[in-house]
Formats: structure tokens, sequence, C-alpha cells
């Protein structure tokens, strides 16, 4: 006979509000089995996991049952405080009453039968269960880095810098991402190169720091401790270990007109080309969609004129096995590109804006390399269509951001700083002209942030309008904007010489696709989810990946960086040790009485399940049987399911105990 | 829709008021269109208003079972509803969206109307049917005397797209269906800044300054942007911008209006030597029916306030 313990939480009035826990307590000493029960007001607190433990040894209990909140919330709290009263962990179970009874009924009478119904069958679960012994993996101390912007350089930095080795895939020929394309920065005004570059050189020189660049993520195999990442380094058709960096090869590169991306299209460059001159490393790249030689076979010229002979024509992408630990995604966002609504979106475009047909609409990142020292026009502020210096400039918040009607509901949380910035950098440059800002709200929150904002309306003699944007047109040299002052009460227009736009920071392009081989979820605008909004903010729901700026959602370079920072805590404390504890929820085969169908293989998402040969003493071979690799395992149950003779199982899971549980109903 | 024997498809058809009144050329060349197409068109026995903008701003109840009502009558006549008018087809469209949203409301409806609601039968506007029911391609294909040289500014005001989740007729800010319609007649839709801004509608009554000066911004966009013609598929619009143009043309703006302007210069519009020359106004159903070679006699052109026929004969389409 059993003798199960069963603790009965009230969770604050979380529980007791709608069941009546007294009477589950009560019923539930009245199980066979059960040796002893209660009921308690806050079972995961101190006193009440000493009641547990207090039970555990006065009752002799071989058994626990919490019936409490979901097992996500707290099963490691009771686990480890039945463990500590000696009792094997994986023999105390939780009764989820609380997200699957009292919160989702209202009927007492009715949630305190479901609640006891709960309490029964989980108790059979108890009495089939089994004492198990945690897995330990090795963890291989070495950590992937996905982005070089400036949430994985803040990563990788920590992380080398901790003596650990740090691997970074970078997308473009350089790092830097977008913190490199901006002027300056708010709410200090710092140049964003000034900050940014350095620790970019940092990166490519930190012994550490292994960094490809031009490379995407190919496959990504294995578990926390032990990943292994393809990396596919794209055919740079330049040789990075005889480059020099000396440019002869840009300077004679006959193609000069291609719109650099680097500037939003507003700058040139060369077919064969660096990003920009402070990019890391200085290594060019050949844009072969644009380059003569590899459009008609007829150029080479960048090869004749490189003395180390570095240009490589015939280069090919080359995959990479690297085996790491841990991940970092910090892949970062893009912004939402106004145009008509593209065919099968959700989102709806800004056809009304006019943007993409008049040339003086533009983004904010188009205005951050205008006000750029090393931007296209050298840091003065000029409009794109003739040139001319802007002398009234409208400012347009929430494009895109906040409008559940065009297909995004979330603020931006960005862009409220950097217009304010930018109304702010345009006065420095324009002395004689005037912003105007359309806007919904100001959203200043953040250390210095409001007092930033309340200075460009108040001394940099920035026009704050509280409304929208209806229409844009040209007329003339001029753009009419056609909006409301929501304060006043009237419909105003602007005649502007240039209109910057503040649009939606959205999920990078390819975030679901890289989400998907790295086993990682994303909402439904193909951000990142962490493990938990509170308290595993920087922690994916899969084990040893963990999320780092605005890949998970928009943000700020202060919040990026310490959110890398926090990502880079987590790796360490993993590499902290040598071995790893799993939970050994995992499938388990019956060799004797496995047919090796292998049926299971074909159905487990976690590639955990691979043959295995059984051979007699002489060699002969006996049978073929399927094995399931414990570390990769991801207890999913999938394989159980499928089996068709019932010889593989889930520990803790057991057909077993899962009829017990059916029966006692 | 149904394909018929007779014809190529068959519509239910719901004039409402302004058709058989100040609009009526509209409806006599939507039929005259419609026969010269091969599509049948059935009127909606003893059919009544649909409350237009009045009714939903007095009562909304009244308004829904309003259009409810003439929702069912419509359902006794073979076909897809055919709408012309755009307050019509707006309000047809937003009735049937609230009753299926709304299953409060819905009952209400059915009490106040004896009867169900037709929430299934769909409801076109007379341009989606010409652009999908009908096709671009076949329209393309059926003109006979294509409008070649005419400068269309095509207007779509306020109601036929919007709001985004009840017409469902196109994007609801930046609209193409208009031009598709006139590329495929032949006619050239110029590019211009006003087509989704209001005319001043049902306010020709009771403000009228505020029409003069919204729709002279239209009027003046139009002939900026070199149209010879303004397209409308609305009633009240073509009431504002064909009845009142000697009006705005005369007295422009008026002091005090509604529209302040509280930044920049408060632009008046007008053509650079301060004369404007008339500015006809279409239907879209008479473009299309003159470009299918429906004799003109049967566009009710003669019954419009700026005369068109100079223009045509201008463009050799008379």
């Amino acid at each position: 006979m059993s003798r199960i313990g069963v603790f009965v939480c009230h969770c604050g009035e979380n529980i007791s509000r709608t069941v009546d826990v007294e009477r589950v307590a009560k019923e539930a000493g009245e199980i066979p089995g059960v040796a002893y029960s209660c009921d308690y007001k806050y079972m995961c607190s101190d006193p009440g996991q000493n009641l547990l433990k207090k039970a555990v040894a006065e009752h002799n209990l071989d058994g626990a049952l919490v019936a409490a909140c979901s097992p996500r919330m707290h099963e490691k709290t009771f686990r480890k405080a039945a463990s500590a009263a000696g009792l094997n962990p994986y023999l105390c179970e939780m009764g989820n009453i609380r997200e699957h009874c009292s919160w989702v009924h209202e009927d007492r009478e009715e949630a305190t039968a479901k609640a006891s119904d709960i309490v029964k069958f989980m108790v059979e679960r108890v009495k089939k269960g089994k004492s198990l012994a945690p897995i330990t993996v090795p963890v291989t101390k070495k950590a992937l880095i996905i982005g070089g912007g400036i949430a994985g350089i803040q990563a990788a930095l920590d992380i080398a810098d901790a003596g650990h080795q740090v691997v970074m895939v970078e997308r473009e020929p350089s790092i830097g991402g977008h913190m490199a394309q901006l002027s300056e920065t708010f709410p200090t005004l710092d140049c964003s190169q000034c900050i940014m570059t350095p620790k970019m050189v940092d990166v490519a020189n930190h012994p550490n720091i292994t960094l490809y660049t031009y490379a995407e993520i190919e496959k990504v195999d294995g578990y926390i401790g032990n990943f292994q990442v393809t990396v596919r380094k794209k055919a740079r058709s330049v040789d990075e270990s005889k480059c020099t960096g000396c440019g002869v090869c840009m300077t004679k590169c006959p193609k000069k007109k291609i719109p650099n991306d680097f500037d939003q299209g507003h700058g040139m460059r060369t077919a064969i080309y660096v990003p920009f001159p402070q990019a890391v490393p200085n290594t060019p790249v050949i844009d072969r969609q644009n380059c003569t030689m590899f459009q008609s076979g007829k150029c080479g010229v960048c090869q004749k004129v490189c003395g180390p002979g570095a240009v490589d024509f015939e280069q090919q992408d080359t995959l990479t096995v690297e085996s790491v630990g841990a991940i970092v995604v910090a892949t970062g966002f893009k912004l939402y590109s106004i145009e008509r609504k593209p065919e099968e979106s959700a989102i709806q475009g800004y056809g009304e804006f006019g943007y993409g047909t008049i040339p003086d609409i533009i983004d904010g990142m188009t205005f951050e390399r205008l006000a750029s020292a090393s931007g296209p026009t050298g840091g003065r502020i000029l409009r794109p269509s003739d040139g001319k210096e802007p002398k009234q400039v409208v400012f347009i918040q929430c494009v895109g951001s906040r409008a559940r009607e065009k297909g995004i509901s979330y603020c931006s949380k960005v862009c409220c700083m950097y217009t304010a910035k930018h109304t702010m950098l345009y006065h420095h440059k324009v002395h004689d002209g005037q912003a105007y800002v359309f806007y919904m709200d100001a959203r200043t929150p953040g250390k210095g942030y409001d007092e930033f904002w309340r200075r460009a309306v108040e001394e940099e003699e920035a026009v704050y309008i509280r409304g929208m944007v209806s229409r844009m047109y040209q007329r003339g040299d001029k753009i009419v904007v056609m909006g409301s002052d929501t304060l006043v009460g009237v419909q105003v227009e602007i005649e502007a010489d240039l209109v910057v736009m503040a649009t939606a920071v959205q999920a990078q392009d390819g975030a679901d696709l890289l989400a998907q081989k790295l086993g990682i979820s994303y909402d439904k605008y193909n951000f990142y989810s962490e493990a938990h909004a509170k308290l595993k903010p920087v922690e994916c729901a899969t084990a040893g990946i963990y999320l780092a700026g605005a890949c998970q959602g928009p943000k700020d370079i202060p919040d990026t960086v310490s959110q890398a920072s926090a990502a880079a805590a987590k790796v360490m404390t993993l590499f902290a040790k040598d071995q790893l504890e799993r939970d050994p929820v995992v499938a388990k085969v019956n060799e004797k009485y496995c047919v090796g169908c292998l049926a299971c293989k074909k159905v487990c998402p976690y590639g955990a399940v691979e043959e295995r040969e059984i051979r007699d003493r002489q060699g002969n071979l006996v049978k073929v049987v399927a094995n399931v690799n414990p570390g990769v395992c991801g207890g999913c149950g999938t394989c159980q399911a499928t089996c068709p003779s019932k010889s593989v199982e889930l520990d803790g899971y057991t057909d077993e105990q899962i009829m017990a549980m059916i029966e006692s109903l | 829709m149904t394909p018929g024997k007779k014809n190529l498809l068959t519509y239910s058809y719901y004039p409402g008021c302004s058709l058989h009144a100040s609009g009526r050329e509209y409806d006599i060349s939507t039929q005259a269109l419609f026969k010269a197409l091969n599509l049948g068109l059935k009127e909606v026995p003893d059919w009544f208003c649909c409350g237009a903008t009045p009714a939903h701003n007095v009562d909304e109840l009244l308004s829904l079972s309003l259009c409810a009502k003439n929702l069912s009558l419509a359902d006794q006549v073979e076909g897809d509803l055919a709408v012309a008018c755009a307050a019509c087809f707006s309000r047809l469209k937003t009735t049937q969206h609230h009753l299926k949203e709304d299953d409060t409301k819905r009952h209400q409806v059915e009490t106040a109307i004896a009867g169900p609601a037709s929430l299934g039968k769909p409801v076109k506007h007379i341009l989606e049917i010409l652009a999908r029911d009908f096709g671009l391609a076949r329209l393309e294909e059926s003109v006979k005397k294509p409008l070649l040289g005419l400068k269309v500014a095509a207007y779509y005001g306020c109601l036929l797209t919007r709001p985004p989740e009840v017409p469902e007729l196109d994007d609801c800010e930046d609209p193409s269906i208009m031009e598709d319609i006139l590329r495929a007649l032949g006619a050239e839709p110029v590019k211009w800044s006003h087509r989704m801004e209001c005319c001043g509608a049902n306010f020709t009554l009771s403000r009228p300054g505020v029409v003069l000066k919204l729709s002279n911004a239209i009027l003046t966009s139009a002939q900026e942007a070199k149209a010879d013609c303004i397209m409308v598929a609305c009633p009240l619009c073509h009431g504002n911008l064909d009845i009142r143009q000697e009006s705005i043309n005369k007295y422009g703006t008026p002091e005090g209006s509604l529209m302040g302007n509280i930044f920049g210069s408060d632009y008046i519009p007008g053509s650079e030597d301060g004369a404007r020359r008339e500015m006809p106004i279409f239907y879209v159903t008479q473009l299309a029916a003159l470009a299918m070679g429906v004799p003109t006699d049967k566009l009710g052109l003669e019954s419009v306030i700026v005369d068109p026929r100079p223009l045509l004969y201008e463009k050799n389409l008379l």
C-alpha cells in the first residue's frame, strides 16, 4: 500500500474563491493509499514547503501530490522540497486545480467536484510512478551568437571576456547592424559610430571570438550544452585570408552607381564593396547580381589590380559545422516599408501617403543617414529629390505602429524618442527651418528621456501636433500634408519640403525561418517569444537558447545592451558547470518487444531516435531496434503514441500510469 | 450573379431614391450599360429608402431595419444585389456587417421587420460587377468605342471603400478599381490628389459653405492634374460637383468656413489665371455605356447641369 501525501493549496484566493479546498483535502484523505492530506494558503511559500517536508518525515510518505497551480509554474519548487525531505523528486507531482479548474469555472460546487477528480487521478499517477534519476550531459563551453548588431556584439564581448569561446554569425558583409547606421543617439546625442565602431573592432580582435560575416545559419541540431550548428559562409568572391583591405579594387571597379543599402539606397557604391568605410571586417564582397564579370564574363578589373591576389571569382559557398553549448539569438529588426498592401499579407500598406512615389517622403533610418557625417550628404540635411535644404519638415510618428486597422497593434517604442532627436538634429543643422511632429502620444519613459523630449519642444522649437495624417500629395515641389490637430479640433494642412515617417519596427525578414531551424517560438509578428514575460525575459522556452535585442520586440539601444548582457550572464551561468542535469522524462525502448519498424524515428520531432543493432557474441545480427538518445529526447511522447507494439514509453508518463488515471474516474 | 439562359449574368437591382430623382441619369445609364453588356437587371419590387445618412444619425435601429427589410425584399429576386448609389451600397453592407457581428441587434431588427434579416445576399456595387464579375478583360473586349484621349479624374469619395471592414471593394485608402475600369474603356485616368476626399455630402442643404469649400478643392485638384472631366459613382457626389459647380466657380471659397487652417497659408485653390473652365461630371455607367456604343441619347447626358457634350464632341466621342 502506498503512503501518499496530498497538499491542497488555496493560492491566496485564486483557488479557494471557486473551489472548496478543505473539502478537496478531506476527500483526498479518503482515497486508498493516501496517508495524509491537508490544505494551506500558500503551498509555494517557505512555510508551505516546510509543511510538505515535515509531512514526508512524520508520516513516512512515499509519494506527494501538490494540488495547486500549473506544474509549469511550481513543479520544480515542490520537487526540490520533496527531494530535501528525502523523497525521490519524480515521485512528487502537481495536480493543476488553478489554470485547469478555479480560473476557468464559476460554479463552486462543480469546480470543487472537478478539483477532487483531478486530485483523485493524479494520486493514481503518483502510485504508479517510479523513482527517476536526472540525466547528466556534458556542456560544450562555446557560445554561438546569431547577429552582429549591438545586441550580438555586447553578448559576444561579455561571454568572450569571461573566458569562453564565441562564434558570431552575421548575415551582412560587416557587423555593426542598424546602430552603425545611426547618426547620433538619444538621450545624450553622442555619435553612434564613435561608440559603436570601437566595439566592432574589439569583436574582430578578440582572441576568443571567431567571426563569420556574410554567413547564415543553415541547420541547427542537438540540444542544450551540445548544439551542432551548420553555418553557410556565402561566397564573398574575395579570399579573407589574403585581402589586406587596401581598397584598390573598389576604386577601380567600373560599376559605381549601385544604390547602397547602408545609406538606405541614397548613396552609391561599387559592385565590389564594403558597406561602409568603418566596416568590420574590412574585406570587400562582390555583389554578383551587379558585377559585370559575373553577368557578362567581361571585366575582372578588381582581380587584375588586387596586389595580394585575393579576388576569387570561382569561390563557392562553404559549410562549416560548429559545436556550441548555448545560442544567443540577436537578429534585430527591420523597418516597415510603407507601400501598397502586399498580396497575401495581413499588413495593410499606406498608399495614401504616397510613399515610394514621392521621393521626399522618407523613413526615419533614411533621415539618420542624411544627418550622419558618414552619410550620402556628408551630414547635411538635403532632400533626395533636388538636393535642396528643406525649410519645413514634417515628422509623422506611429506610421504602421499602433494601427490595428493596418495590421500592427503594438507600439514600436523607439520612435517618440528618435523623432524628438531628429527635430533637434534638424534644428541644429538648419537654423531657419521649422520641424512639425504629428504624434498620437509622446511615450518617453526612460532615464533622461522625458527631459529630452521636453527639450525638443521647449528649447529646439519643434511644433508638436497631436493628431494623425490622413493623406499626403505632391503639389509643385512641396508635399501637402493633410492631418488633424485633435487638441484644437481642426484639420491642418502643412506644405512640407520633406516628410520623415517613423515607421514601425518589425521582425527581420526570415525571422520565422530561423526560428523554425532553432526550434524556438515566435509571435504573430515574427518576434521571438521569451519563456516568461517577467521572470524569464531573455530565455527561450527551448533550453540553451537566449534572446537579445529587437528580435524579441522593439527596443532602444540601452534596453538592447541590457538584455544582451543578461543573455550573456545566462550563458555564463550555463557554462559554469561541466555537467548539465536534465529532467529524466525521456522515452525508453523495450528492446525485447521492439520489432524495429522505426515508426518512432519517423515521427520524432527532435531526431532523438536512432537504429541500434543487437548482435550475439559471435557478432551475428540478431535484430535491429530503435534506440532513444536521452540527451536529445524532448519528452513529448509522440513515439509512445505511435509505436504499434507498445514498446516505447515515456518515463513519468507510462501507459500504466495513464490507464490508472483514466480508470480512477 | 446567376448565369442565366438569356443573359450572361443576372442581378437583382436596388436603385435607391436618388436614382429615381436627382440622379435619374445614373439609373438610365446603368440600365443601358447592363443591357449592352448582356447583363440581366431586375429591380427589387416595392423597395424603399435605405435611410441614407439621416436615419443612422437619428436612430441606428431604424436605419438597420430599413436596410434589413430592403434586403429581405431583394432576397425574392434572383441574383446578387446590384447597387449603384455609394450611400445605399454602404448602408446595405453596413447593415449586413453589423447584424452578422451582433446577435442582439439582429434579434431586434428581425422583430422590427417581422421576418429574418437576409445577411447572405451578396451586395455588389456596379464597379465591382464591372471589374470583377464581368471582368476587366471582358470589359475591354466589349468596348466598341474606346474613350481615347479622354483624361478622367476618378473620384471615389468617402463611402465606396470606407470603413475598411465593410465594403470590401478595394484598398480603403489607395484603391484602383475606378482607374482599372477607365483603362479598360480606353480612357486615361489622371493621377490626382483629391480622389478620396469628402465633397461635403449632405451638408449641401444645411451648410452649403462646407460643400463649396470641399468640392472646390476637388475640382481644383482635378483641373491641376489636367483632367478633362471627373468620374463618380455616387449620386450625391455628382450633385455637389455638378449642380453646385456654378456657385463654386463663381464664389470660390467662402470666408469663415468650417475648415480652419492654423499653419501656413490658407490655400485657396483656383487655376493659375484665376478662371476655371467647367468640368463635366460623369457617372461611371455613362462613360462605360458610351464606350460600349450605347446611343448617346440613352445616357442621360442632357439632364446634367454642366453639359458634357462639348467635351465629348471635342474628343470625337459623340
